[in-house]
């Protein structure tokens, strides 16, 4: 599997570590124990397009926001996450 | 009270013997050398300042900073792109440092002095891409990869930056690897390895290429 590094292009796998699912949002403070329970344990198994965080360690040190289907592993978009570059803050 | 001296040596001290490493032929198809004593700072934008520092780059530097994978000439210093709003100061002789950089990028940009955390390998010779295609999955072709190219990569599972610089007067092309201090000596190793069936002239330098 290659990625396509919004920054540096197309490169191999092994630069890149994978973190999960961009889904779950953090409760707020004071939320229900199920609520906490379902952030940290509970992830919907797709079989499809899945959003994942990606970690571009080996390369510019970038978090990348990847949309894969699980199935084909193809990948249909990436865009830079929340923060990637202080340029691009609010993306 | 003891006298402490702190003596700058290169964390490939060791490692770098001088002369022709593997193959005998009448002249080395790999050449590696080793340049010592260099100012490296690399620059970070600070949050959503990214436009600030390249502004205040432009002033300083009297050239735009790498908004890409590639670097970037002034007289004295070598730019290079090392990830998104961020660079690496390259040069020699005190010119740009910390000290001397501070004062006009500390505003939109965290500085941070990287001249004894990186060993600088300059790679060159007949050989030089095939011997690093066993290493980097970047293509190396002229064409995809000219002078001035840079990128942020990983060889033999180690980050490094790498970038083309001028050419040789001969016409052979020079790369340029910027490696952690303390994984440059495996680096180093591997590298030798890779070049032996060519032959490798190994050298050390006080000149940035
Ligand atoms: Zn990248």
């Amino acid at each position: 599997m290659r990625i396509v590094c919004p920054f540096c292009g197309e490169r191999e796998l092994g630069e890149f570590t994978y973190l999960g699912d961009t889904k779950p949002v953090r409760p707020e403070a004071g939320a229900s124990e199920d609520e906490v329970f379902d952030y940290v344990y509970l992830r919907d198994n797709v079989a499809g397009d899945t959003s994942e965080y990606w970690y571009h360690g080996g390369g510019c040190r970038a978090w990348l926001k990847v949309t894969r289907n699980t199935l084909t592993h193809e990948i249909s978009s990436i865009e830079p996450a929340a923060g990637a570059g202080a340029a691009k803050v609010d993306a | 009270m003891v006298d402490f001296s702190w003596a700058p040596r290169s964390p490939l001290e060791k490692a770098l013997v001088a002369g022709v490493h593997g193959a005998r032929r009448i002249e080395a198809d790999v050449s590696l050398t080793e340049i010592r004593n260099f100012d490296l700072v690399q620059l970070m934008a600070r949050r959503g300042k990214g436009t600030d520092l390249a502004k205040a780059a432009k002033a300083r530097f009297g050239v735009v900073p790498p908004d890409a994978p590639k670097v970037v000439q002034t007289p004295d210093a070598t730019l290079i792109w090392s990830g998104p709003d961020q660079f690496f100061v390259l040069s020699k002789g005190g010119k740009h440092t910390v000290r001397t950089l501070a004062p006009a990028l500390s505003g939109p940009a965290s500085l941070s002095d990287q001249s004894h955390a990186r060993v600088l390998i300059s790679i060159s010779g007949a050989k030089a891409r095939t011997m690093l295609a066993k290493l980097s999955s970047i293509d190396l072709h002229p064409d995809a990869f000219p002078v001035g190219a840079a990128a942020a990569t990983s060889m033999d599972h180690t980050s490094v930056t790498l970038w083309r610089g001028n050419d040789r007067t001969n016409g052979q092309a020079v790369f340029n690897v910027l490696v952690f201090a303390t994984f440059a000596e495996s680096l180093w190793h591997t590298m030798l390895d890779s070049g032996a069936e060519y032959g490798v002239a190994i050298s050390h330098s006080e000149n940035l290429a």
